[in-house]
């Protein structure tokens, strides 16, 4: 048995080995090893398909799968035998090509360095052994393919286990790109989705930096546009080595993103066909799980938006709920601005507003609403976070008066705005009608004032405040402005700022502002019109009392009229006739007094009468120019014997160039006569009586002005509000008429009567007529 | 001696009146409404006439008309209680237009003044 094997030993070895559980290359390789020993051969090995040039003997014989024996006897020139291939040539030799029906697995060399003969028995032996070298192959082929097809189910199955664990979209991105990772068994990979609003490539998922590679970036690209996946090695002259494979995320109708992955753990780092086959049904689908978590992930998106809008209705309800509980003005404006700053409304640190004067063409700072300081508001908020119910609630429970006396409302109160003004932003918001958002990094006192360079002077206003808390606070400050909407035009304007929280004022923030402002708009033009109809009910109601008091008074007169007039004839009588007896009766008789006594009480009586007619008698004036000066002149020679006794200094202080007033003559002379009568009654015989005329011109109208000052008691305060009236006098000796009268016949006039008093000092009775235009 | 018509409703008036008159020196007649006055126009011939307004019969303002047709140059003198209507007739249909007051010096003055005895 030195020659021939022995063929049951060595088949038992064989089925022994092939029977194994070690690795097949082991097998493999111990098959040889017993193959070898058992014919003794020189050389015995298995070359696999990658170690046979394909031009050359070998692959000729592969090709012809038939084996080739060259013993004794044989005749092998060496025909087609490749230059690497001449060292198998040994004097013996056996090649027996492997296929397993489509696939050559490698042929089985042996080789002696003598001539022998290959008998019938060991070449039976030797194909047997290849036989059973095939089969080992194939199972192991088999088993390999086996255990890689159920470690990619595993894998299949983690994958759709995980991607069903979870609808958050980032987390599910993340199990994608890891559970990949691992089946591929890649060192890195990215994943990348369609930003749908931007239609951006971001990427979503990564491991390793292969993302911060350009090249990623291109294949990503590639790959979505095209929809078709890529398979590439990549190795330029001075980078490493790439293995790429790229697959798109495919949905119905549409690409999702992409998913990379990046050289395998293993050595080549070669991905292989089945690496790119399982990334194309690993990407197909996960597809389904990221598009149904992007349609979660998108629709709860708008579920927040959708809420929060609800919340925003809510609180703007709420809110014009509030604004409905009055009509008066001073309280709607406020609750406008503490609706716009309390917390539960729309929560901006400050509010303040300006509103639209049509007549002087400004914008005119009405009130503001905001904590002075930082402190104040810390400690407002605190406060109010303790407080429980609806903000309509809230604000119905807020008191006026505090916030209207808060130094930024008296520095907001101040300010006047002309409404032409191109850069000033509260100016453009009422005459553009749009709001404004605006950032500005603080530069210094000026801040605001970019904005104003025409003198506006809510920029340092504002900015006081402001500039203060940023130099503690150096960040960016921003504001808002926002148009109040009436019907059809804007009556003023809502600035708002954060300058305490620092919060950003977003776009939606604008919004929310707009559309309450757009309510508090209407709000505040109906308060506006409810406050001017109260106006006029007022004046209505005092123009009434006014009118029954003038009936009651003509009534009066023609009463006093009638019976005045009955009274006169036998007091012309009596007094005629007591005139005669004084006349006929000695000087210096006891009856001279009756007598005198008589003429003197009828003359005061009918003075009494002629007073009363003259008040009461509509008389037919005569509108005339006069100049004042003569009309005063005329009434001071008919008193001039106050004067004469020298107890009255009298003053007169006249303008020159005086315009002439229209007027009746007997009339004014009655009004100089009677503030003359009464200065000289309040000081009692002694001090000084000052008379002033001078003109003065009002909205562009000439007017003369009259003043008439004593040096008396004044009047007293509890009796200012009665002066004018009829029948009202402090001297008991009075008729009481003289000022009405005055009254009467300034307002006949169209002028004014006004008294500046100082009691125990004097009072100037001011009159102003209407002059005559030059 | 010039010759004064008085016109009055008031007998204590023209009592008055007349006494005060003659006392200055003048012819006194006197006629208790309009009615009256017409009548004595013709027959007295006087040089003036006081005319009170609110008589009963036809009144002062008619008995003023009435006088202009018969004696177009004969002074006339509204003397009334009525201080109110003084305006309107010496613009146009009296002379004079005096307020009656017990003090007669205004009255005497006027008469004086159309009798050019001033």
């Amino acid at each position: 048995m030195s020659e021939h094997p022995d063929a049951y030993t060595l088949l038992k070895s064989i089925i022994h080995h092939s029977a194994s559980s070690l690795p097949i290359e082991t097998k493999l390789d111990q098959m040889v090893q017993s193959i070898s020993s058992a014919f003794q051969s020189d050389r015995c090995f298995l070359l696999r398909p990658d170690q046979i040039n394909q031009n050359g003997f070998l692959s000729r014989l592969a090709s012809e799968k038939k084996p080739f024996w060259m013993d004794e006897g044989s005749s092998f020139q060496g025909d087609g035998v490749l230059l690497e291939e001449k060292d198998l040539l040994s004097p013996t030799f056996a090649c027996i090509p492997l296929w397993d029906e489509t696939t050559f697995q490698g042929i089985l060399y042996i080789s002696f360095s003598n001539k022998k003969k290959l008998s019938p028995q060991d070449v039976d032996l030797l194909l047997l052994i290849a036989e059973e070298m095939r089969a080992s192959i194939r199972n192991a082929c088999l088993h390999q393919k086996a255990e890689q097809t159920i470690s990619e189910l595993t894998a299949l199955h983690e994958m759709g286990k995980a991607v069903t664990s979870t609808l958050q979209l980032s987390d599910l991105l993340e199990l994608i790109l890891m559970t990949g990772l691992k089946t591929l068994k890649a060192k890195g990979g990215v994943l990348r989705v369609e930003e749908r609003r931007t239609g951006e490539l971001k990427v979503k998922s990564s491991h390793g930096d292969y993302h911060q590679n350009p090249l990623d970036e291109k294949i990503a690209r590639r790959v979505f546009f095209t929809r078709t996946p890529i398979s590439l090695n990549h190795s330029g002259k001075e980078r490493p080595f790439l293995s790429i494979l790229c697959a798109p995320l495919l949905s119905k109708g549409g690409v999702l993103g992409t998913l990379t992955f990046y050289n395998k753990e293993a050595d080549p780092s070669k991905f292989d066909e089945r690496d790119f086959q399982l990334l194309l049904t690993m990407a197909n689908q996960m597809s389904c799980a990221i598009e149904n978590a992007l349609t979660h992930y998108e629709i709860s998106n708008i579920a927040q938006e959708l809420e929060k809008r609800v919340q925003q209705l809510s609180t703007l309800w709420e809110l014009s709920k509030a604004l409905l509980t009055t009509v008066n003005f001073e309280r709607i404006i406020h609750l406008t601005l503490t609706a716009i700053t309390i917390g539960d409304g729309l929560g901006f640190n400050r509010a303040m507003l300006f509103l639209v004067n049509e007549k002087g063409k400004t914008l005119e700072g009405i009130l503001a609403v905001g904590p002075d300081s930082a402190e104040e508001a810390g400690r407002i908020w605190t406060t109010l976070s303790q407080r429980k119910g609806t903000p309509s609630d809230l604000i119905a429970q807020l008191q006026l008066s505090p916030e209207g006396n808060s130094i930024l409302s008296s520095m907001i109160k101040g300010i006047q705005i002309p409404l032409e003004q191109e850069h000033c932003i509260l100016s453009r918001t009422v005459l553009e009608g749009r709001p404004f958002n605006i950032q500005l990094p603080p530069a210094g006192e000026e801040w605001l004032q970019i904005h104003c360079e025409r003198g506006c002077n809510l920029g340092s206003e504002v900015g006081c405040g402001a500039g203060e808390h940023l130099s503690h606070h150096p960040r960016v400050y921003s504001f808002a402005t926002v148009p109040l909407w009436g019907k059809g035009k804007v009556i003023g304007v809502i600035l708002v700022d954060n300058l305490y929280n620092q919060n950003p004022i977003t776009e939606d923030d604008i919004h929310v502002l707009s559309m309450f402002s757009n309510q508090a708009g209407l709000a505040i033009e109906n308060a506006i019109l409810y406050r001017n109809l109260e106006e006029v009910h007022q004046e209505l109601k005092e123009a009434q009392t006014q009118l029954c008091h003038h009936e009651k008074m003509a009534a009066l007169g023609e009463l006093s009229t009638t019976i005045a007039h009955a009274i006169k004839n036998p007091l012309v009588s009596i007094g005629g006739f007591a005139r005669r007896l004084d006349r006929a009766i000695q000087n210096e008789s006891q009856e001279k007094r009756y007598t005198q006594t008589i003429v003197k009480e009828v003359a005061r009586l009918e003075k009494i009468f002629n007073d009363t007619l003259n008040y009461i008698r509509d008389e037919s004036l005569v509108f005339k120019e006069y100049d004042l000066r003569d009309i005063l002149k005329k009434s001071l020679s008919m008193i001039s014997e106050g004067f004469d006794d020298g107890g009255i200094h009298l003053v007169k202080e006249f303008a020159d160039g005086l315009p002439k007033v229209i007027g009746d003559d007997q009339q004014l002379k009655q009004v100089f006569f009677n503030l003359i009568t009464n200065a000289r009654q309040a000081m009692n015989g002694k001090g000084t009586l000052t008379i002033r005329i001078y003109p003065i011109s009002r909205n562009g109208s000439p007017f003369i002005k009259m003043e008439v000052e004593d040096t008396g008691k004044g009047i007293d305060p509890e009796n200012l509000h009665n002066i004018f009236n009829p029948f009202f006098s402090t001297e008991n000796a009075s008729l009481g008429l003289g000022l009405s009268i005055v009254h009467k016949i300034v307002t006949t006039h169209r002028g004014q009567i006004e008294v500046d008093n100082h009691p125990g000092k004097g009072a100037t009775f001011i009159v102003t007529l209407p002059a005559k235009k030059e | 001696m010039k010759r004064i018509l008085i016109v009055d409703d008031e007998e204590n008036i023209r009592f008055l009146y007349k006494e005060e008159l003659e006392d200055e020196g003048f012819v006194v007649e006197l006629a208790q409404n309009g009615e009256e006055a017409l009548e004595k126009l013709p027959l007295f011939k006087p040089d003036i006439i006081t005319l009170d307004i609110k008589m009963p019969g036809i009144g002062g303002i008619e008995t003023l008309k009435r006088i202009r047709e018969m004696e177009r140059g004969l002074p006339i003198i509204l003397c009334s209680a009525y201080g109110e209507y003084k305006q309107d007739f010496t613009t146009w249909a009296s002379d004079a237009y005096v307020v009656k007051t017990a003090d007669l010096t205004e009255l005497k003055y006027t008469i004086r003044k159309f009798l050019g005895l001033l």
